[in-house]
């Protein structure tokens, strides 16, 4: 996948490679999604962090990233870095010894926190500008927020999956947490961020990558 | 469980002269009811409609009343699946009630009760209180209701058939084991159609109070209904369910009757039969439409018709098949096929109430394998065996959604609640473990990861009972209340069209337009904006969808996309199953069916062979650049489709290349590019190994963890155990965003715990809903090793129906990957300048 002028390499868990810089860039994690919901008495199950972060962590090895770059709302809330379980908490520790961690803010995780790494509320790299939100009219923006998925249709069969989404100028990349729901890149949350008539779509499959022609999206 | 003599029992005066008032007799069933009250019995009355039922169950009540006229507080409670019934009731209750001047005070209590008088109902109750199943639960969970039920003498449940087979049946039969602890006087009297296994109902409603007795009784069945296939000259359709052939000869029909009911499978079909009425209704005539995707008002509109007599015919669902007597009714009608024996003399029964005459039914077969079983049934009915479901095992979700209700109530010791739905029919086996298990599940979510002992629902007291550990788990029980989940819907609105202009996406509609009732929301992902379907008995364009709306417009389209939406599509019974194949494989009495079916089965023994009864007919020929398989299984849509996703499993590890299939009720159609014949033909394919039973292990397990029917039932699951909420006090969610998350959940779950309590609930439901395992499991035992293989040349004539369905009929939720395959490539070939 070519951006602004760089490569990357998509990966089918919803993780970006920038190989150059021998960086990870992973959006919207919203790790300890499901306890935050306990609180208010709904007990969903408390797996999904342990799901995020071994999915991550097999990322991390596969690629021998050295940089992990977390694109904020990594935590579902903030008190979420307070509520990890102890295996978690050792999970993200091994893991911050074995790549610099950057962690960026995002609107669900406003504050710094002390997990290891470094809490940034940007972060500018090699021309590139990583931040959370997209905003309208940036260039070289790489950036999560939105959680963008395709829905496909195509004789008779219809599939709706998280996407990459780019076009010269706005790279948007899937939420890669375990409890994320999605929002299609149809929907009026993302018709003024692209230019369409170059925007590139790439859908996540079991294991591989499918870049789709936008001519079969459809809403919903 | 013998029955006491009915003339051992006599009215008070006060009745008997009313009856004479009125030159009317009890009916004996009436006395006979009496007569098991006066035994200090519980009693099943299996009885036809119209057989006098609503006075046979309130009969013990007002006898009662009249002799002990100092009765304190609440009597008795009726509980029916509708609480249209429950209104209707209370009138048919209370005109006599006058008439004989007696001062019983009776109330019906449902959704639509003021708050007000709901909240007096649970303080000063009246003595008969009319009531659902879900209003029961509701009333259970409050404090008061050890005062409010302690002077309960007798419970009447109506329509008892209809709620045994479903958890609605569940939720009723705990509310009826805590009644059976407040009021251990009360007995039951449950009224119900005629049904397979009696006996079983039975046990049900004796479970909750073992130490009485438990009479069935039986009312005369009345006269022998008329029923008869539709006969016509028109030509009868290979495939489809819209039986079109057939408008002509049933509007005529119409005409010659005075009230007809059209009952149809489903509301596409209804949408379908309205407009073809209307299209050559000539005269007129008032024909109505009735389904469950209308509005309400729609509905009550054509109801209250319907009771003023000013209507000819309704094409309904089956949202008719249960509710409040019209006795004008002369015509049941049939459209397309009747699934089961049970099923169709219930809606007979919807005809002519007057027990005396005969109730007259026609059907109309859709296509030519419907004649088959429009024949079985029709033997069916003439002896008339039922093929009715039996009542099902408890679900686990319902059981937690009590368990929660009764601890909002009172704190409860484990013991003793344990030792409480023992009472209840549905529950009676379930080992202690599993309920402790479920009580776990509804304190703290049941995780063997136990991370929210602090967020706790429910917690210890220090003496050992369970109590609510904060008011608003109260609250939230309140608004969770209930088994009856429904599929995410969205409104659909009629605006002005706009005008379509292609690639516009966005931009206003005109808003504000009238309502024309509710869709599955899932039904508008498949649709492109400008798409036509026939919706309320208009063509309607799809012209946009906005939060939880759709805009449609009147479509000037003479050719509709018709909507496939789904709601009641009943599998063929196992019974009516089998009949078809006994009739297939009689070619003596072949004679007896329309030209066009024996000829056809004729064509089949010439070109292929007919399934025999206890084999399973598999053919496999080449048609086009690919390879298909067909095989005969009748054992309904579900249990093929299920078959279906495991065959192609097992066919692409054989190398086979399967590309889709389609499954009807009838038969399995699988395609793919490998030689099948060939490969069977050299032993690298074994049908009996590709048949075998083991399918239901490894291969089933692996589908389940993506398959969207599993992931569908568990979001009912998760919903009535309480996981996840309706809504929100103040905060309605929208169905979408509970879909979307029961997802997530259910994802997270079975790959991390897959044998949590709620995963164990979802299975248990699959195997008997929407994957039908248990259906499958018995077919593929029944075939072993009787597996006839028929390679062909070319399509055989009975492989042509199931042949036409395919591209027709969209399996839900699957083919995902290769969607995106083929998107991908065509980007590919759009690259590299093809097309």
């Amino acid at each position: 996948m070519r951006f602004a002028g760089h490569v990357f390499q998509p990966l089918p868990s919803g993780a970006l490679y920038w190989h150059a810089q021998r960086t990870l860039l992973v959006a919207d994690l919203h790790l300890e999604k499901m306890s935050s919901f306990a609180r208010r008495g709904q007990m969903l199950p408390p797996y999904d962090t342990g799901l995020t972060l071994k999915r991550l962590d097999a990322d991390l090895h596969s690629t021998g990233a050295q940089r992990l770059v977390s694109l904020g709302d990594s935590f579902h809330r903030d008190e979420g870095t307070t509520t990890l379980s102890d295996a978690d908490r050792a999970r993200i520790d091994t893991m911050t010894d074995l790549a610099e961690w950057l962690w960026l803010s995002g609107n669900h995780d406003p504050k710094p926190h002390v997990l290891g790494g470094q809490c940034l509320p940007h972060l500018e790299l090699n021309g590139l500008t990583l931040t959370h939100e997209p905003r309208r009219g940036a260039t070289n923006l790489v950036a999560g927020h939105l959680h963008p998925a395709a829905h496909i249709y195509l004789e008779g069969r219809a599939t709706r999956r998280p996407c990459f989404v780019h076009d010269n100028r706005l790279l948007i990349l899937p939420a890669y947490g375990s409890s994320t729901g999605s929002i299609n890149i149809l929907s009026p949350a993302f018709v003024d961020l692209f230019h369409w008539a170059s925007i590139e779509v790439t859908m996540l499959g079991r294991d591989r990558l499918y870049p789709i022609s936008p001519r079969r999206l459809v809403r919903g | 469980m013998q029955k006491p003599p009915a003339s051992s029992v006599s009215l008070p005066p006060i009745i008997a002269d009313w009856f004479a008032t009125k030159g009317w007799s009890p009916r004996a069933h009436q006395l006979d009811v009496l007569a098991s009250w006066e035994a200090g019995a519980s009693a099943l009355l299996i009885a036809p409609t119209g057989a006098g039922k609503t006075l046979a169950g309130f009969l013990p009540t007002l006898t009662d009343l009249i002799d002990n006229p100092g009765h304190e507080g609440l009597h008795t409670l009726y509980i029916s699946p509708l609480k249209a019934l429950a209104v209707d009731v209370a009138r048919n209750l209370t005109i006599p009630i006058t008439e004989m001047g007696l001062k019983i005070k009776v109330e019906t209590r449902t959704g639509d009760t003021p708050a007000s008088r709901r909240a007096r109902q649970r303080i000063d109750p009246p003595q008969i209180l009319l009531t659902t199943p879900e209003q029961m639960a509701l009333l259970l969970s409050h404090p008061e209701a050890a005062r409010m039920f302690g002077s309960l003498k007798r419970i009447v449940l109506d329509e008892l058939h209809a709620l045994v087979t479903s958890k609605r049946g569940d939720l009723l039969s705990l509310a009826i084991a805590r009644l059976s602890i407040l009021a251990p006087q009360m007995r039951i009297t449950a009224l119900s159609a005629t049904v397979a296994r009696p006996d079983l109902l039975r046990d049900w409603i004796g479970q909750p109070a073992p130490q009485a007795p438990t009479h069935l009784l039986t009312a005369d069945g009345g006269a022998q209904p008329t029923l008869s296939i539709l006969q016509t000259d028109e030509r009868l359709p290979w495939a489809g369910h819209s039986a079109n052939y057939s408008h002509r000869a049933l509007y005529d029909t119409i005409k010659d009757h005075k009230t007809t009911l059209l009952f149809v499978n489903t509301r596409s079909q209804a949408e379908m039969l309205f407009q073809g009425l209307w299209a050559i209704n000539d005269d007129m005539l008032p024909i109505a439409l009735h389904h469950g995707s209308l509005s309400v008002e729609q509905r009550r509109k054509v109801e209250a018709a319907m009771v003023a007599g000013n209507l000819k015919a309704v094409v309904c669902t089956s949202t008719l098949d249960l509710g409040i007597d019209w006795g004008d009714v002369d015509l049941v009608v049939q459209v397309g096929a009747p699934k089961g024996s049970s099923r169709m003399l219930q809606r007979i029964g919807r005809a002519n109430h007057r027990l005396d005459e005969p109730s007259k039914a026609m059907l109309v077969p859709s296509n030519r394998f419907e004649v088959l079983e429009c024949e079985a049934a029709l033997e069916a009915v003439a002896e008339n065996h039922q093929d009715s479901e039996d009542p099902v095992k408890g679900g686990y979700d319902v059981l937690a959604q009590h368990i929660l209700g009764m601890a909002c109530a009172a704190p409860f010791f484990a013991d003793h609640l344990y030792a409480e739905i023992q009472h209840a029919w549905p529950y009676k086996d379930l080992p202690r473990a599993q309920f402790d298990r479920i009580l776990d599940f509804v304190a703290t979510g049941g995780y063997a990861l136990r991370a929210y002992e602090r967020y706790a629902r429910l917690r210890k007291t220090d003496e050992g009972m369970w109590r609510i550990a904060n008011p608003q788990v109260a609250q939230q029980y309140r608004l969770n209340v209930g088994t009856i989940v429904e599929e995410p819907m969205v409104r659909v609105r009629l605006v002005r069209s706009r005008g379509f202009k292609k690639g516009q996406t966005t931009g206003p509609i005109g808003r504000g337009g009238r309502v024309l009732g509710e869709m599955e929301e899932y039904f508008f992902g498949t649709l492109a904006i400008g798409d036509t379907f026939m919706f309320g008995g208009e063509i309607v364009a799809f012209e946009g969808m906005k939060d939880n709306e759709v805009f449609v417009s009147r479509a000037q389209s003479a050719d509709p996309k018709i909507p496939s939406y789904m709601g009641g599509k009943f599998p063929l019974s196992t019974y009516l199953a089998e009949r078809v194949r006994r009739i297939m494989d009689t070619p003596d009495d072949w004679h007896k069916l329309p030209d066009p079916v024996s000829d056809w089965l004729r064509l089949q023994q010439f070109a292929s062979v007919v399934p025999s009864r206890d084999s399973l007919l598999v053919e496999t020929f080449p048609r086009g650049a690919q390879n298909y398989m067909v095989c005969y299984p009748f054992e309904g849509r579900l249990a093929h489709q299920t078959l279906g996703m495991l065959l192609t499993r097992r066919l692409e590890r054989a190398r086979a290349r399967p590309l889709g299939f389609t499954a009807s009720e009838y038969a399995l159609a699988i395609w793919g590019l490998g030689d099948l014949s060939a490969l069977i033909r050299t032993d690298r394919l074994s049908l009996d190994d590709l048949f075998s039973e083991d399918m239901l292990g490894d291969d089933l397990e692996d589908w389940l963890d993506e398959s969207a029917l599993m992931k569908r039932t568990f979001r009912n699951c998760a919903i009535i155990s309480g996981l996840i909420e309706r809504r929100h006090p103040g905060k309605e969610k929208t169905g979408r965003q509970i879909t979307m998350s029961s997802d997530l959940i259910y994802d997270v779950l079975y790959q991390h715990e897959p044998d949590h309590i709620l995963i164990q609930a979802t299975r248990r439901d699959a195997a008997r809903g929407l994957l039908d395992i248990e259906r499958l499991g018995h077919m593929l035992r029944r075939i072993r090793t009787h597996i006839v293989h028929k390679p062909l040349d070319r399509i055989s004539p009975l492989a042509v129906p199931v042949m036409l369905d395919i591209g027709k009929e969209p399996i839900f939720g699957e083919g995902r990957e290769s969607a995106m395959a083929d998107a991908a490539d065509e980007l590919m070939r759009e690259a590299l300048g093809g097309q």
